[in-house]
């Protein structure tokens, strides 16, 4: 394939980053390389001897590679490696570690929508969905891979700066008692335990309760 | 586990595998030979023989891996030595259970572990310890999505 003595440095930091199981090989420029290096991308499933090449990240310039839909078995294990071409000259093969989607991915926070009354807020939390590869596909809440997944939730009293935390395991919170025409903001996390997965909270969503009628 | 409801600490296990994983998992160069996840998944292990199974792995962890899988360096030796003593207890607890129970492993699950037991024996000792505990995920996973 045209490949000269490889003398070309090696692509560093090639690893995969994964959020909801989009999984994303990334990696850095060979040191010093400069501008016109071109990339290949294979990948493996740990356990079968195979390495197959990723047809649509041959050649390409840019440093990072899409292999959602390749390591969508969260059930297997991968590893993908990256080549330089530079003038004729190319490096080595570097790899990943070992990856396991159900384990070294990120997960996003929950979706949160809240409701009052006078004197309680309503909040329904939603579990990020797992990666799919098109909105035809059949969506899968990460509540179905993670089934001891649970959320933690933050409910700040704005006036008096007071401040709950609960942890529940189904998706639906009411907090009662409250007080009336009263500002409250609620922020929610997603919690593994195992494999332990934290996602960050979510970013606040306000809401006032009724006045008193 | 099927039949079988034993107790132990996922989490800590969990922890603990998680903070040796990329240095265990580095010194298995073998990307295209697995112990326990082909050519058989222990994925497709039936319910009915889920008890049974784990006991055997349990037994294969605890007689097989860890005991050959000391390193030269004495935290990661100290995150196996924990993992191995919660297998210990548990394969005590699935022991019991089976018994109780009377789980017993059906044909394609022995063939199943037979495999798993092929593949071991396929590679010197070391490595083939040293492969089996890096795929330790492989087995929690599966006994999560077990649960």
């Amino acid at each position: 394939s045209g490949e000269l003595y490889c003398s070309l440095p090696n692509p560093r930091n090639v690893r995969f980053e994964s959020v909801n199981m989009k999984n994303v090989l990334h990696w850095s420029a060979p040191e010093g390389s400069g501008d016109g290096v071109l990339y290949k991308v294979k990948y493996a499933v740990y356990g079968v001897g195979k390495w197959i090449r990723k047809p649509e990240c041959r050649n390409i310039n840019r440093t990072w590679c899409d292999l959602s839909s390749e390591t969508s078995d969260y059930e297997e294990q991968y590893y993908a490696s990256v080549k330089a071409f530079l003038n004729g000259t190319c490096s080595d093969w570097m790899e990943t570690a070992r990856f396991n989607p159900l384990t070294d991915t990120k997960i996003d926070p929950p979706m949160v929508s809240v409701s009052s009354t006078d004197k309680s807020i309503s909040i329904i939390l939603t579990a990020p969905e797992k990666w799919k590869g098109s909105p035809e596909e059949e969506s899968i809440s990460l509540l179905q891979v993670y089934p001891g997944l649970q959320y933690n939730v933050s409910v700040l009293n704005k006036k008096t700066k007071k401040r709950w935390f609960f942890s529940i395991s189904n998706n639906t919170l009411v907090v009662p008692w409250l007080e009336p025409g009263t500002a409250y903001c609620v922020s929610a996390q997603i919690h593994v335990t195992t494999p332990l997965l934290d996602s960050g909270f979510s970013k606040e969503h306000c809401i006032a309760t009724l006045k008193d009628k | 586990l099927g039949a079988c409801r034993v107790s132990m600490s996922m989490a800590e296990i969990r922890a603990g595998f998680a903070a040796i994983k990329a240095n265990i998992q580095s010194r298995d160069p073998v990307r295209s030979l697995s112990i326990l996840s082909h050519p058989h998944s222990l994925h497709k292990v039936k319910s009915s023989d889920r008890c049974c199974i784990a006991h055997h792995l349990f037994t294969f962890y605890v007689d097989k891996v860890f005991r050959h899988c000391r390193t030269e360096d004495s935290f990661v030796n100290r995150k196996i030595s924990s993992i191995a003593n919660s297998f210990l207890s548990a394969r005590r607890k699935l022991g019991q259970c089976r018994e109780q129970n009377n789980c017993v492993c059906g044909e394609e699950s022995t063939e199943k572990f037979k495999q798993i037991l092929a593949n071991y024996e396929g590679l010197n000792v070391t490595s083939a310890a040293m492969k089996s505990l890096g795929e330790l995920d492989i087995l929690l996973d599966w006994m999560e999505k077990s649960r």
